[in-house]
């Protein structure tokens, strides 16, 4: 990482405002920061920020620096974006509001040829609890075993299993031979209680020790459990490894785990969370996730902003290429760029008040930032963006662009099934199975019968038993997710 | 403020779906379902109420069970699935009801592009509302939605302002 500017480190554009230095400079500290045992390596990159930031902070010293610093490479950046708003300008009114605004990113075309294959460093972190005995990790072990021998010389791989403990089974980077790597995942054996937190430490630690700027560096965790008391360290955890670059990923199999806290480690980190409820779903989404990684384009992009005091960032929404709610909060971390397709992020705004006498309001400024490992002439790159709205004293007629419409319907749907979670939670039962109802009837309308009939028959099981069915929570929430994917619309219009 | 016009639930200015129903938002929709205001759906029924006396057409021969409609004296055959949903087509819209009511008049008479559907079963048909935005009625009574209810020959049912009677061809069975 030496070649890499100070900007670049703290993720700033070069024309950056002392408060825009100051707040990536605070986000990483938090992210960063060491609050239990330091590993080598984050200690140096912590250092670093904290040098990185006296010099900028400081005009004297910026100015030296500025002065030094050669010219940055003026390059086409390769992702266009492209901004929707749900209302052609805002409009004053006496009530808060609500706004919605719709990124688009789509990659340059040119952009592919710059770049070669990026090769992995991920880690496998797997729950050998005694739940997972028998079908599960003997399905586990197997496609752990292809997915070795689908690997490339120079990807690096580890693997850990984790119950109360941690243990390495496969160290990164070892190059023992094949057949006894095998073995050791043939006799892995299942037993004891679900600590999420070592071993997702230890994968982390594995990720760390190979951790290059040039590789897609990511940990993958594999549970089918709940963890207990240990979230808070997991969640901490994600924070230190997002800001290092490390991505984790999680496939929760059954219905046991805790989809809420893995979504949120999953969105911290840009890594994607999936539900997998047919044991036979294992090896296509573990093998589908590590070929996902390998045809990104990007690490995590992030998007610094601010936003001013009447605006709340209410909530943001992936829409592709992995539908998931994101985790608020600046930097919000969009995810991994694909090759191919496109990325769309909803962003939901509430204006509380709109300021007197002004014509122009900002719902949020900032800049994206996002690193092209092994492209040919440039990995860093930030983009400012900008929300800026003009203010209209008219109501507005105009209907939203159709692109912002069809997101916040599909979000709709996503929703009303959070809303029966929330109502489940509370003991409501009445007001889950009304929502239920109410995304049923949106379903059939939408054509998904399938899925309508699936959410029905959950409300009778509900009526009837007070409690979801065994996974008809985590069914209804990953398959109104999965609705939101730009296959399953084209798949339904033929 | 916005109030949603199905289920009364309040939303900020500037909210495109309602978050408590679902229910797309006045500016935002195309092509919505008619809500018929009282005093007109009073007079429908009113003459509908007349027509009902009129004698119940023979049915096809080759049909089991059949649709007929009250308000024009069109009669619709089942035939061939053991499932019906019932709309009515729409521009842009991406599945079609098994019965289009659109050639009927279905949208001046409140029909929802998926209104409705009737299972056929032994020993009743079964009628159920999808959450239709005028509601289905049954003999009179309003019938709660995604419910089904067993519907047998003569009964007659209402989607939105529609009358519909079942007819079941009993010499074929």
């Amino acid at each position: 990482m030496e070649n890499q500017t100070l900007y670049e480190l703290l993720g700033l554009p070069r024309d950056a405002s002392l408060e825009e230095i100051r707040h990536a400079y605070r986000q990483l500290v938090l992210r960063l920061h060491p609050d239990r045992n330091v590993k080598e390596g984050e200690t140096e990159l912590f250092i670093d920020i904290q040098q990185a930031y006296e010099r900028l902070a400081d005009p004297v010293k910026k100015a030296e620096y500025d002065d030094r610093l050669p010219a940055d490479i003026d390059l086409e950046t390769p992702i266009n974006v492209r901004l929707y708003y749900s209302q052609p300008s805002l409009v004053r009114l006496a009530e808060p509001q609500v706004t919605y605004a719709l990124l688009e990113l789509h990659l340059h075309p040119d952009t592919g040829l710059l770049v070669s294959s990026v090769p992995l460093n991920v880690s496998l972190v797997v729950d050998c609890s005694t739940s997972m005995q028998g079908i599960r990790l003997d399905t586990v072990k197997l496609t752990a075993i292809d997915l070795i021998r689908q690997l490339q010389p120079n990807d690096i791989f580890s693997l850990v299993k984790f119950n109360d403990f941690a243990e390495l089974l496969i160290p990164a980077g070892s190059r023992s031979e094949i057949k006894s790597t095998e073995m050791k995942i043939q006799l892995l054996q299942a037993g004891g209680g679900t600590e999420i937190f070592k071993g997702l430490e230890m994968g982390f630690n594995q990720v760390n020790r190979s951790l290059s700027r040039d590789r897609v560096n990511h940990i993958i965790l594999i549970t089918d459990g709940r963890t207990y008391g240990d979230e808070e360290s997991c969640e901490g955890l994600a924070d230190r490894a997002s800001a290092m670059g490390i991505g984790i990923s999680a496939l929760g199999i059954g219905s046991q785990w805790n989809d809420n806290f893995l979504d949120r480690i999953a969105s911290k980190t840009g890594g994607i969370s999936k539900f997998v409820t047919d044991i036979s779903d294992i090896r296509n989404s573990l093998l589908g996730e590590i070929s996902r990684l390998g045809s990104n384009l990007t690490e995590q992009i992030n998007f610094n902003y601010q936003v001013p005091h009447e605006v709340e960032l209410r909530s943001a929404f992936r829409l592709q290429p992995d539908p998931s709610p994101l985790v608020l909060g600046s930097p919000l971390i969009f995810g991994y760029m694909p090759r191919f397709g496109a990325m769309k992020v909803l962003l939901e705004f509430v204006v509380k008040e709109i300021p007197a006498r002004v014509t122009d309001f900002s719902l949020a400024r900032g800049f994206m930032n996002y690193e092209i490992p092994r492209h040919k002439v440039k990995t860093h790159y930030v983009e400012r963006l900008l929300f800026d709205r003009t203010i209209s004293r008219d109501p507005i007629r105009e209907d939203p662009p159709v692109e912002i419409l069809n997101a916040v319907k599909l979000i709709a749907l996503y929703r009303m099934q959070e809303r029966a979670s929330e109502a489940m939670g509370k003991g409501d039962v009445t007001g889950a199975t009304r929502h239920m109802e109410n995304l049923a009837t949106h379903l059939l309308s939408k054509g998904e019968e399938e899925m309508a009939e699936s959410v029905m028959k959950e409300v009778a099981y509900i009526r009837r038993n007070q409690s979801y069915s065994e996974d008809g929570e985590k069914r209804i929430k990953y398959g109104t997710r999965a609705l939101l994917l730009p296959a399953k619309t084209k798949e339904k219009k033929t | 403020m916005i109030v949603c016009p199905k289920c009364g639930n309040k939303e900020m200015p500037g909210t495109l779906f309602c978050s408590e129903c679902g229910t797309q938002f006045a500016s935002a929709s195309r092509d919505p379902t008619l809500t018929i205001p009282s005093s007109l759906a009073d007079q429908i029924h009113d003459r509908v109420a007349e027509e009902t006396g009129q004698d119940v057409p023979p049915t096809p021969e080759d049909a089991n069970l059949s649709l007929f409609l009250v308000d024009t004296g069109d009669v619709i055959p089942l035939e061939g699935l053991t499932e019906y949903t019932l709309g009515r087509s729409a521009e842009d819209q991406p599945i079609l009801p098994d019965i289009d009511l659109a050639p009927y008049n279905g949208y001046e008479f409140g029909v929802s592009r998926l209104h409705a559907s009737i299972k056929i079963t032994a020993p009743n048909a079964l009628l159920t509302d999808f959450g239709s935005a005028n509601g289905t009625e049954l003999n009179g009574q309003k019938i709660s939605p995604n419910q089904p209810y067993p519907i047998t020959h003569g009964d007659i049912f209402t989607l939105g302002k529609m009358k519909i009677q079942l007819l079941v061809n009993r010499s074929g069975s």
